[in-house]
This record gives structure tokens, sequence and C-alpha cells, in this order.
């Protein structure tokens, strides 16, 4: 151990004492501009160290170029095992399954139950944004998008829920019962898609689990959840709803059609005209 | 803007406006009589940047392990028209299967607009009690509106859950647990309070459209995880105390202009930032401003407000710094000196009264210590 | 709280400097306590993140936890914990858990709830030795709510039942404060050693929560490195992340550690209280029985009480409470202070006795003594109707039969029954000698009965009937724990 290390021991005790100040205060913009500092120096604090033990000259660990602390989870992902399809196409596999519009999370509990591999939620958001982006530029030109789920009265984009461009219009309206009804569909269609697996798959368990714990009529307790009933159950409960679900997403599915191509899939906003065409 | 508006507004100066949610009324009104905190939360400041540039940094911080709990938990409960909710809420307020709307309210076509919001929400509920069927059933992101202190505060409850034909429940998530049926005593008083400020809130949001009171509900929904796990559990909170002691603190809180007018004219707390944003105020002076708004410090004020240690600090040697019961114990003396000069008979108060018989109770503790101790007080 | 106590801080105040409000120590220390300082995950029910614990502060075991959310991890702490623990209890003829203030205490009993039920063995098995820990932390934490015992000690409130800091009780649960106010550094006040302890990169907090700036800006980036070396299956990396995170719940720990045995010194120096010894003894054998209980294949301790047994237990501590006050006014002039500040005591120097004086007035002449003494105390009406015991002769009883103001004191006469001897001489010393100080209190330390209860079995319908037998479930095995 030289110097190099105790200087950069005082530095990295310095930013930090620095960095509680700005957290503390509120300082946002400093704080982020110290966290960085921080991490370098806590980075070079640890290269130091290593190339101590192993002396002179001994070779780094592959993968250990990049700091894990500096980066978020998704450069990492994308380096796992069967991760190579790109995210518009596993986001597309869950939906497909689900047949149902759904919300990121579920998307990637379900793609990891089935598909044996996750992706990160937060790039999800950012994915609508480029397929709406790519649409524009190009209208048509993929054979699939990722659009939104628009909500009934001013069919405007629903907050969280994923479509599929393909699927028929009222699929992707959603009234005050389509989440109850599309919770049940996709219970209905897990529960399948379990059946149809060739080998059990704990996470696709686990999901079913979730929703059997919120259909009424499905013992919870049992060390298995039977298929069977949980379809029965969910069917049992739709019948209840899907009249009225259905009229309401008709309904809304004649009105989007006055809307253009671009807010017929991303949905009316607030103050937009509304351009017919 | 109104001349109200304009003079927190110079209060508050250049910064931008935060604003009050259920937290800061129910600590508000926890402490009515401190219009240091009426004014500030009032006009909008950001106390924890005041504190920590006039040399007081608050204690508080968020954990962000407990944000992403909490976060979390709450879209764990939410996700997929809230189906863990409406399990729940099927248990506790016995829905019929048919009841299973799920409305989000935060939609209102993007616009974020609060009046827009406001106004919506409003809409929504009202219809949802006046309406024949298909009243909706839980009702997501609603935004309601409480007077404090003669201005309006905009308040974010987590979720509103409506029984058709019947009435309004108010449903806070919290991420504590409740262990065997019990949870930490202090947390759920806090989450009883602010449920509380909600129901006061959508009963004066549903009032202007003719519904009566008792449509919503005084017993509010809690929904945390259960034992150790992170299943959601509803617990029922009957609010009905904090109701009571909320409507009595708020109409103690003076209005704001009466507060406003015993100020010195012209105060203000900006931070007067430079061209590139840096602010130039000397700390000394903005601490001196707000010494000039009075406050009234307790220790409880270090659990919920940030202006905390420099209230405590101006508090020195003052029987309020050690608590309320501390003070009572003293005779209600205010100044600890003082209480020590009665304690040593220096001072004896001439009349009969209250702080005749303090002296003598002072005089006997300290005659008391000085016996046992061996040494005078 | 009480106007003695708050005088003793108003003095504090003025002094700088904790102020005593008790002249003995009346908790008990044992020789080699368990300091036991757990660290909890933020957000999470009780999720262990870290501890630091040993009976001896030269060594103390540092247990960290990697990733707190994940149960493997979680029960493999726990069984390490165990190891610890029950060793220390096994060793050990005085075991006493000592942990920083009352949420370590609440951690301990709800560590000990999410670990009595599991099972070492089927589908849901625990590693060994974790269902033990589990009822023995239950143990202790229940021991702490029983006023009598000093089996489990939470040390704020250990230091703040003998000294009176100069803040408010809410600052009390502050470990580094009122370790502060009580025993500062040289150079410094003990207002100003407190401010210093509020600065948690200077003083970390006690725990179980930790400082939030800690968690963000060091904790959450050293347990994303840990994880990230995990997924890569990098080695060397992962032991480098894992050391870095130790090292960092170390920095929030050892100064706790220190601050413990230092407060266990002070608490030390205080000369124990009379009865201390009698109550350690009682506390020795509920620690016999819980051993044997075990060893018998007794079930662990019940989710909730039956109604029976809760109104019972409520009754019983009450009582205890009350004979443990008394102990104390007995043991400690401080707080008979209290008693007679409220009339419910008085003391004074005798100035007249008559040790000899016979009463013949019944059927046998019996010795009743009498002593005259002057007080400046309150006598009220309520206590000169009593019946009176006095702590330097525990076993007399006393009477006021004559009351007097003289200026802005008091004559007052008892008159003395018992603790004598069998004969019409009393034997020496069993009555007090002109100019001996002595305290006349309207309590007693005797047993009183408990009051009657039905049995469990007999629970009435409207408190819920008899509770069920405890039969161990498959569903407290496999209860969750995430």
């Amino acid at each position: 151990m030289g110097e190099p290390v105790v200087e950069l021991e005082r530095r990295i005790a310095a930013l930090r004492t620095a960095l509680r100040m700005a957290a503390l205060a509120g300082e946002k913009e400093q704080a982020r501009a110290l966290r960085a500092e921080l991490r370098a120096a806590e980075r070079a604090w640890d290269d130091l160290l290593a190339e101590d033990e192993a002396g002179a000259g001994a070779e780094r660990p592959a993968g250990t170029a990049e700091s894990p602390a500096g980066t978020g989870e998704g450069a990492r992902v994308t380096e796992r095992p069967g991760a190579l399809m790109p995210l518009r196409e596993q986001v597309h596999e869950a939906l497909s399954l689900l047949t149902v519009p759904a919300a990121p999370r579920l998307l990637a509990a379900v793609h990891e139950a089935f598909f044996a591999s996750s992706f990160p939620t937060a790039r999800v958001t950012s994915l609508k944004r480029d397929e709406e982006r790519s649409f524009r530029l190009a209208p048509y030109a993929r054979p699939y998008y990722i659009c939104a789920a628009l909500a009934a009265d001013r069919l405007a984009p629903s907050r969280g829920l994923l479509a599929v461009s393909t699927w028929p219009a009222e699929r992707r309206m959603i009234g005050s019962l389509s989440p109850r009804v599309d919770f049940l569909v996709s219970a209905i269609r897990v529960a399948d898609a379990i059946g149809r697996l060739p080998a059990g798959s704990l996470p696709a368990d686990r999901l079913l689990r979730r929703f059997a714990a919120n259909i009424p009529g499905v013992p919870v307790h049992s060390a298995t959840v039977d298929l069977r009933m949980v379809v029965q159950a969910a069917q049992a409960e739709l019948e209840v709803h899907q009249a009225a679900d259905s009229r309401v997403r008709r309904a809304a599915a004649r009105r989007v059609r006055e809307l253009d191509d671009v807010q017929q899939l991303f949905g009316a906003r607030f103050g937009e005209e509304r351009v017919s065409g | 803007m109104s001349g109200t508006e304009a003079r927190l507004a110079r209060v508050r100066g250049r910064a931008l406006p935060r604003s009050h949610n259920a937290r800061t009324i129910a600590a508000l009104a926890a402490n009515p009589g401190c219009a240091r905190r009426a004014i500030m939360d009032a006009a909008g400041v950001d106390k924890q940047r005041i504190a920590a540039y006039t040399g007081y940094p608050a204690p508080f911080g968020q954990s962000r392990f407990a944000l992403a709990r909490g976060t979390a938990f709450e879209a764990q409960v939410k996700a997929s028209g809230a189906a863990g909710l409406l399990t729940l809420l099927r248990e506790h307020l016995d829905l019929p299967i048919p009841e299973a709307h799920y409305d989000d309210l935060n939609d209102v076509g993007g616009n974020t607009d609060l009046t827009v919001r406001y106004a919506a929400t409003r809409q929504k509920l009202a219809t949802a009690v006046t309406s024949a069927a298909d009243a909706g059933t839980m009702f997501d992101h609603p935004l309601l509106r409480l007077e404090v202190g003669g201005r309006h505060a905009f308040l974010e409850p987590d979720l509103i859950a409506f029984q058709l034909r019947g009435r309004f429940h108010v449903v806070e998530i919290k991420s504590f647990a409740v262990i065997d049926g019990q949870a930490d005593g202090d947390k759920v008083a806090q989450a009883a309070i602010q449920s509380a400020v909600y129901v006061l809130a959508l009963r004066q949001a549903l009032a202007g459209h003719g519904v009566a009171p008792e449509t919503v509900a005084d017993e509010t929904i809690l929904v945390c995880p259960k034992d150790f796990s992170s299943q959601p559990a509803a617990t029922s909170v009957d609010v009905r105390k904090q109701l009571t002691v909320l409507r009595r603190q708020l109409s103690r809180i003076a209005r704001i202009d009466d507060l406003l007018g015993q100020l010195p004219p012209g105060l203000t707390l900006d931070l007067d930032p430079d061209g590139a944003g840096v602010p130039q105020r000397k700390p000394a002076g903005l601490a001196a401003a707000i010494r000039a708004i009075d406050a009234r410090y307790a220790p409880e004020c270090l659990n919920t407000c940030e202006m905390c240690f420099l209230c405590r600090d101006e508090a020195r040697g003052t029987t309020a710094r050690l608590g309320r019961a501390a003070r009572e114990e003293l005779g209600g003396v205010e100044d600890v000196p003082a209480v020590l000069r009665l304690a040593r008979g220096e001072h004896r108060p001439e009349e009969e009264g209250d702080l005749a018989e303090a002296a003598a109770l002072l005089r006997s503790a300290a005659a008391l210590r000085a016996e046992i101790l061996g040494e005078a007080v | 709280m009480s106007t003695l106590i708050s005088l003793a801080r108003a003095v504090a105040v003025e002094r700088e400097l904790a102020q005593p409000i008790r002249t003995v120590r009346h908790v008990h220390l044992a020789d080699r306590p368990l300091v036991f300082i757990p660290l909890a995950m933020a957000g999470e029910a009780n999720a262990p993140l870290a501890a630091m614990l040993g009976d001896d502060p030269a060594s103390a075991r540092l247990l960290t936890v990697a990733e707190p959310r994940d149960r493997d991890q979680r029960f493999a702490f726990a069984a390490e914990l165990a190891g610890i623990v029950l060793g220390y209890i096994e060793n050990s003829h005085a075991p006493q858990l000592i942990v920083p203030n009352p949420a370590g205490v609440t951690f301990t009993r709800l560590l000990g709830r999410s670990t009595r039920f599991r099972r070492t063995s089927g589908e849901w098995a625990v590693p060994a030795g974790v269902p033990l820990l589990g009822r023995w932390l239950t143990f202790f934490s229940e021991r702490y709510e029983h006023p009598a015992s000093s089996l489990m000690v939470a040390m704020t409130g250990a230091l703040t039942e003998h000294w009176a800091t100069g803040q408010s009780p809410v600052e009390d649960l502050s470990l580094g404060a009122v370790l502060g106010w009580v025993d500062p550094p040289s150079g410094m006040s003990g207002a100003q050693a407190a401010a210093a302890a509020e600065d948690p990169v200077v003083c970390p907090p006690a725990g179980p929560a930790t400082d939030p700036t800690f968690d963000n800006e060091v904790l959450e980036p050293r347990m994303l490195a840990i994880r990230t070396a995990g997924l890569t299956g990098d080695g060397r990396a992962y032991d480098r992340a894992r050391q870095a995170f130790d090292e960092a719940l170390a920095t929030q720990l050892t100064p706790v550690w220190a601050m413990m045995w230092r407060a266990v010194d002070l608490l030390r120096r205080v000369p124990e209280a009379g009865h201390v010894r009698q109550r350690w003894t009682d506390d020795l054998d509920a620690v016999a029985w819980h051993a044997g209980h075990i060893g018998e294949g007794g079930p662990p301790q019940a989710r909730r009480d039956g109604a029976v047994a809760a109104a019972r237990r409520l009754a019983n501590m009450e009582r205890i409470q009350e004979m443990v006050a008394v102990q104390r006014a007995f043991d400690d002039p401080l707080v008979m202070a209290e008693y007679r500040m409220t009339g419910a005591a008085f003391a004074g120097e005798v100035v007249h006795a008559e040790p000899d004086r016979v009463d013949g007035s019944g059927r046998r002449r019996v010795l009743r003594p009498r002593v005259t003494l002057v007080t400046s105390d309150d006598v009220s009406e309520q206590i000169s109707a009593s019946e009176l015991t006095s702590p330097a002769r525990p076993s007399q009883k006393a009477r006021v039969v004559s009351l007097t103001a003289a200026g802005d004191q008091c004559r007052v006469t008892v008159e003395l029954k018992g603790g004598m001897g069998r004969s019409l001489t009393p034997v020496p010393g069993s009555v007090p000698a002109v100019g001996e100080r002595v305290c006349y209190a309207m309590v007693s330390d005797s047993y009183q009965n408990p009051p009657a209860l039905p049995a469990p079995e007999d629970t009435p319908w409207t408190h819920g009937g008899p509770p069920p037998q405890y039969t161990p479930a498959d569903d407290e095995a496999r209860e969750d724990w995430s």
C-alpha cells in the first residue's frame, strides 16, 4: 500500500462528507456530480488494491473493466445467456401469450416463466416511445408494433399498459371493468400455457399462484394449484363482467376509428386536435 | 393572484412552491400553534433547503431501500386493476362480484393540471353516488383538496373504494408490516391521521355536489404486508377520534392572513439566486428572517419538521426544549434559569397563584435532592 | 417523569452535564452480558442486515447478510446467530442480553417470532438451532416487559433510569446523545458531546435503523457490487465486494459496540441496589424453567395469549410493578424522595424516643415504642391514617399518633410495632434513637395475593372461549419470510 491509496482514501472520505451535505440540503445536481466522482474514486481504489494483491502485471478478471457500481442493471442483462432477442420481440411474445393488454411487470414475469429469460421493466417505458417514433417515420413498415391500450372515455393512452397493434381495436380499449376482465383472461392463458409446458417451471407456478390468490373459488393453501380450478373459477367470474365490458370496449372501438393512424395506436392526448383520416 | 397569495409568494421568494400533503397537514395539525410552520407550509417553502442553507440540515433522509419497498408494495397491490386490493375489499366490504370496476382518475386525457384533475375527481365520485348502476368500485389516484389556514392544499390519497349505492372508504397502502394482527403503534397512528385528512378532504370535495358527509365512511382501510411476507392484508381503521382532533386543530390554525399580518413587511425567505442560480443570501440574514416568525418548538418536531434543529437551537434554555411533560412538571415555568432561581429560593413570588405554587414545588424538590445528594442544586 | 427528574434535567442544562437521579443501580449487570447490536434493512419487516455481538468487549463477532431479501440468506444469518447466542446461554450461568434501545428489543422480539415456529426437517427445513434461537429470543424479549427482570436490557433505558440528561425523552432514545451527556470526552461538555453524536457520520445510529444517507451512498452500491460479481461468476471480485460490504457495516457497528461497553462500565460503577440480587435470582429461576420446558419438549410461545392468560399476565405485571416500585423506594433515597414529594412518605431527624414504652391497655402487655421526629416534608391526613413502613426496618410497622406544626416543619410522633424481638425490651438498634434520620412510607414491599381468575379451560365465551390446544402447524413452518 503506498501513497496513492492513502491519498485516494482521504479524497473518498472528503467526497463522502460533501455528498452527504449536498444530499441533506436537497442539492440534487451537486449530489449527482459528487456521486459520480465518488464512484470513480472508489473504483480507482478498488483497482489499486487489486493490482497490489495480484502483483504488477497480473491479469484482471474479465468483466471488471466496467465497475458494477457505475452502470445500471440494463447493461448487465444483455450479457446474460438466452437474452439475445430484442426487447420488442420479448414483449410481443409475452403479450401474445396473454392475448390482452398488460403492464411491464406482468409481461416480464410471463416471459421469465415461459421463455426462460426476463427483461428489466425500466426499459419498457422507452420502448413505447421508440415504437411510436418508428411508426411515425414509416407507418406500418413493421409487421407489428408494441402500442398503447386506450382509456375508453377519452381514448387517451392508458398509463402502464402495453398492447399489440395487430389486435382488433376493441381488445385495446380499456373500460372500468376491463382491468378485471383482462386479469381473469390472463389467468386462463397462463394456466393453459402451464398445461402445455413439457416440464415444470418454478416461476410459472409462482405466477399462477399470484393469479389464483386473487380469484374467488380457488383454494390457495394447497401444495399445488389445480389448473382446471383456476380456469373454471376465472370463467365463472368472467361471465359476470364480460357483457358489460364488451359493450364499453366496442363503443370505444367505434369512436377510435375517427382518429388518425398514430392516435389510433398510441392514443389521443389532451389538447390534441383529432385528425380524421 | 389574491392579496394573500401574493404575500405568501413574497415570503417564499423565487423558489418553486412545494405543496402540502397529508403528512404535512397531519404534522401541522399536531402543532397548530406554530406560526412559523403554518406560514412556511402555506407559502410552499422548501423547508429542507432553507434549513440546510442556514446551517441546520434536517436529520431526515429517505433510505432508497425503504422507498423502493414502499413503491414496490403499492405497485403490487395496485397491479392488474388492483386485483390484490379487490380480493381484500371483497372480504372487508362484502363487495358483490359485479363490483369490480377500476377507474384511474389520473387519466384526464393526459392533462396533469391539478384543478382539472380535482374537478374530474369530484365529478366522477359524485356520479358514483347518484348513478343507478355501473357506479364504479375502485378509484385510483384521486385528487382532493383541503382548506388549511384559509388556503387550499391538494392531496392524493392512495385509493378510494366505493360500495355500490353505499359509501366511500379511503384506502391507504403502507409498507410497514402487521405481525400477528399488530403493527407499530406510532406508524398506525400516523396512517390513521393521514387517512382522516383524506376523509375530511373527500367530504369537502363532495359537499359541493350535494353529497352528505356520512357517505364518506369514518372507517378507512389500511393495507399492509402481512406478517413477514409481502402478501397484503387489510385492516379497518376507525378515524372518528382523529377526525375530531383534526377538525379542532385545523380551525385553530389561525387564518393565514392574520399570521401574515404579524410579520415585518417585506419579509422574505428568498435565497437570492444570481444569474447562475447560486444563492447569494447571507445565511445569518435568512436565519434572522425565519426567527421573525413565531415558532412553537416541541421535541416532537424532531420527527416531523425539517426546521427542527433551527427551532431547537432557538429554544435552548427553555423548558419547552425538554418536552411538554417536563415543562408541566416544572410548574409551567418557561425558562430554565427561572426554574432554577425559584428552586433555589433566590426568587420567591409574593402573591398567591400558580407561580407561587410552582415555586414551592420546586423548592421542595431542590431541598430533597440537596439533602440526598449532599450538594446544593 | 416527575418534578424531581425534570428539575434534574434543568440542572443538567445549566451544568451541561447529566445529573444523577438514582443513588444506586436498580438493574442487575451480569458479569459477562451478551451485547447484541442488530441492524435491519430499511423498509423491510425486520429483515436482518447485520449484527455485532459478543460477551467480551475485546472480541466482537460481526454477522452480515449480503441480500437481506433472500430467505436462505436470512436463515443462514439466523443459524450463525444461533450458534453464538445458544452457546452463550449454555455456557453462562447468568445470561443477560443487552441491546442499545427499545427498538432493538422490538427487533429481537420479531426475530424470535419469525424463527421460533420453523422446523429443522421436512419441506421448509431451516438450519439447526434456528427454532431454538427463536424461542430464546422470544423468552428474553418477553422478560423485557417484566418489571422485575434484568434479563434483557435496553441500554438507553438503563442509562436514563439513572441519569437525567439536559434534553427531551425523544432525544434520550439516541444512545450516542445520552452517553454524550453522561460521559463526555475530556474537553467537551455533555451538551457538546450530545450534539456531536447527532451527526451520523461521526456517530452512527445505534440501530436497528441505519442512517439513510449511509444506505443510499455506501450500502446500495456495495450490495449491487456483490450481486453483479455473483452474476458474472467472478470469485475474486465477489470476495472483494463481500469484504467491502462487511467493512462498511463494521464502520457503523464498531462505534456502537464501543459505546455499549462504555455504558456497561459506567453502570457498573454505580453500586447495586439492595433488592436487585433477589430479583436476579428470580430471573435465573425463570431461565432454568424455560430451559427445562424446552428440554421436556414443551411447545414454543403461542402467537397470542388467550383472554384469561392475557388478563392474568396483566394483573400479575401490575402487582409486580407495585412491588418493584416499593423495593426501589426502599433501596434508594432518591426514589423515596418521589414518595415524599407526593405525601406518601416523610423523613426527618428523631428528636425524642421512648423505646421501652409498653401498652397495657389490652389483655396482654405489648411493646409499643414511640419516637418523635421533625420533618420538612408534608404529612398528609391520608398518611396519618395509614400503616407505615420504614426502609431501615422493613419488618416493623408504624402509625402516626400525633402531629403538630412547628413553623415550616412538623413534629410527628409514631408508634412502632414488631421487629424488635419477642420480649418487652427491644433488641438494641431495633428502635430509632435520637439523632437518627428515619423515613416512614405508606407502602409495603410484602406480597399481595393474585386476583381470582378462572382457569383457562373455563374462559367465558365473551372472551373467546377456552383457547385451543397448541399443535404445531405446517403453516408456521412454511410461513413466508420474504
